[in-house]
């Protein structure tokens, strides 16, 4: 029998009994509707996630921060610590503040024997007050530092590339001024307070505006060398010569260089990340709470599965003389065993095709939904997301576990012996 | 040429063995009309099904042209059944859901035959049993001689050597059975198919060229009909 016969035939068993071939696509429908739904929320919530920390990047650039070396001997641990009168205040913290600050001269130690080091500096942790252009308004202004390595992205303008230069994000920026591209450029006044509780203003040049993200959202950010200058001026005498963290900047992408560095500072006590490790932490949270949903869908197709077991294994009995007279005239094993299957993963593929769409179609309006009443907070978010890539795996993914529970009853069917079969009541 | 040498078949029921062929030799040249009569439970329909190849026999061997069958493959004996012989059967077998059409091109399609072959062979053997007409009528709406004459045009459509019947007129009235009898023989006449009908129906028996009665599993006489000598 031809490939086409085939499929055609097992089509036309199952417009047969319409009804029970309707209810066992309704089942698998469930479960491909679910699974499309699952799937599109864990790819909307990447997507999101994706374009909101995105738009730093540096792969030359290295993080380090100090491990944390808890009292009671580091990791968490279940076992409920006895209660001390003498281990300090309430609310204090369970490890000593001091101990996650560095100093340049001890990275220095650390990365003393790599090379290919362009440049080793700290974050300068750094507060500001207010910004204002040309004399008007005074905004508030959340200040940080842009470390040496890391770029960010810009709306209009370009990342902080020289001293006095800063970046702000285009919440602020359209404050300024809705033409935002009129700002760049232009000079602007921060003030910052310093340790007599007076304020000190500095003038630095509008280099760009920030692309929104959860980094950029309302931070603007300056140069080291800029944030070098103000942190002078903010600091206290205590533990003025150390940090929370250091920024190491590389020569190259090289990733065996950049593995080297991050194995010498583990074994010296201290975390390093480079930007493409702390994405890579965020999106494999996400992968695992896609799979977790994904898990639930699959639930309802191993259940709907078992309708296709059911129907087909109804329909090999119904089909016995049937398939009696086909074995007699001729037909082989594979051939009955093919009829079953297809028609098995034809039930798959329709129950699959409607609920991708079904799950498609739901999710799109679910994204309207959520625009028009979340807009403002939500701003280029949607909650589900469908890739063509995704649907098409799921719908091999369906049509596979179709397969797979009509390989029973089809061999059943191909098994019979013509001669019991046509003399079967 | 189909040959039974010490043909014997045993069905094993609960533990039970029942020997429903013994021993049974039994020659059948090219263009025979054979009539196997005997009561039911005589090892008729048996003997039938493994001249056929479809069963295996528990002892002895069914030639085809001097070719031991038991060394064929399953899918030779497929091929063999599908391109050599024809079934017509007492309780037609037919998809009343589907066109006549449909049902007659079976053994065509499981052949794997083009599109146009199974036009031309379709039309073909539909005109020989005259139902050219009701070609695209659902099998379901025929009369019972209509549906046994769709069968023959069935198993007449791939050409074979040999068409097998099996009762072909015990759900038929006296009247529309004789139609489809004459049909068999015609085509036994005209075009040289060697004819094996198993029946319990001497008066259609007598009409064969050549009688096997059977008793019990065995063959108990075997002779030639009056139908011969005319």
């Amino acid at each position: 029998m031809k490939t086409w016969d085939l499929i055609r035939t097992a089509n036309r068993n199952l417009f047969r009994n319409k009804l029970r071939t309707f209810l066992t696509v309704m089942a698998i429908f469930v479960g491909s509707f679910t699974l499309t739904m699952t799937n599109g929320l864990g790819d909307g919530m990447r997507d999101y996630v994706e374009s909101q920390v995105k738009n730093i990047e540096g792969d030359r650039a290295v993080l380090v921060r100090k491990k944390i070396e808890r009292p009671n001997g580091g990791g968490r641990t279940e076992d409920t610590q006895e209660y001390k009168e003498s281990s300090g205040n309430e609310g204090e913290l369970d490890f000593d503040p001091n101990s996650i600050l560095m100093t340049q001269p001890q990275i220095d130690a650390a990365v003393r024997d790599i090379d290919g080091i362009k440049s080793v500096t700290p974050r300068y942790n750094i507060q500001g007050e207010y910004i204002s252009l040309e004399g008007g308004k005074k905004y508030n202004l959340e200040l940080g530092m842009l470390s040496d390595g890391l770029i960010a992205k810009t709306e209009a303008g370009s990342n902080v590339k020289n001293d006095g230069e800063i970046a702000i994000p285009i919440g602020l920026a359209r404050t300024l001024d809705p033409e935002i591209g009129r700002l760049v450029g232009k000079t602007a006044v921060i003030g910052y307070k310093i340790p007599d509780g007076s304020i000190k203003t500095m003038p630095l040049k509008i280099a760009g505006v920030l692309t929104k993200g959860f980094m950029t959202n309302t931070n603007s950010f300056v140069g080291a060398e800029t944030a070098r200058l103000i942190r002078i001026d903010q600091r206290t005498e205590q533990g003025a010569d150390k940090f929370i963290g250091f920024t190491i900047q590389m020569e190259s992408t090289d990733a065996a260089k950049i593995g080297q560095l991050k194995n010498k500072l583990d074994t010296k006590g201290f975390e390093a990340d480079t930007v493409a490790d702390t994405q890579k932490r965020t999106y494999d949270a996400i992968g695992i709470f896609k799979t977790g949903m994904n898990l639930f869908a699959m639930v309802a197709l191993l259940a709907a599965s078992f309708g296709i077991i059911n129907t087909l294994v109804i329909a090999v009995l119904e089909r016995t003389k049937e398939i009696g007279l086909q074995k007699a005239l001729g037909m082989g094993r594979g051939k009955i065993f093919a009829i079953f299957s297809l028609e098995s993963v034809l039930i798959g593929f329709w129950g699959a095709l409607l609920g991708a769409l079904g799950g498609i179609a739901a999710g799109l309006i679910t994204n309207k939904v959520l625009l028009s009443v979340y807009a403002e907070s939500f701003e280029g978010f949607s909650l589900f997301a469908f890739k063509p890539l995704s649907i098409a795996v799921i719908m091999l993914l369906v049509c596979g576990i179709a397969f797979v529970a009509g390989v029973m009853p089809a061999i059943r069917a191909s098994r019979l012996n013509p001669i019991e079969s046509l003399t079967y009541e | 040429m189909l040959e039974a040498r010490q043909l014997s078949k045993t069905y094993t029921s609960d533990g039970v063995d029942y020997e429903a062929l013994k021993a049974v030799d039994l020659s059948i040249g090219d263009g025979d009309c054979l009539a196997i009569v005997g009561k039911s439970g005589s090892g008729k329909s048996t003997l039938m099904h493994l001249l056929a190849c479809l069963d295996v026999p528990n002892g002895g061997n069914v030639l085809i042209d001097g070719r031991d069958t038991s060394t064929f493959s399953e899918k030779a004996k497929n091929t063999l059944r599908n391109e050599k012989f024809g079934f017509v059967f007492q309780q037609f077998f037919l998809n009343g859901r589907d066109t006549v059409f449909e049902n007659v091109v079976l053994p065509l399609k499981i052949r794997g035959a083009s599109a146009a072959d199974i036009e031309t062979n379709a039309s073909a053997a539909l005109a020989a049993v005259g139902l050219a007409d009701k070609k695209q009528k659902k099998a379901k709406d025929l009369s019972g001689g209509e549906k046994q004459r769709v069968c023959i045009a069935r198993a007449l459509v791939g050409d074979p050597q040999v068409i097998f019947a099996d009762e072909p007129t015990g759900n038929l009235d006296s009247t529309t059975g004789a139609a489809v009898e004459k049909m068999l023989f015609d085509l036994n006449r005209d075009r040289g198919i060697t004819l094996v009908i198993v029946t319990h129906d001497d008066d259609l028996a007598r009409r064969c060229d050549r009688v096997v009665e059977m008793k019990d599993g065995r063959i108990v006489a075997e002779h030639l009909t009056e139908a011969t000598a005319r």
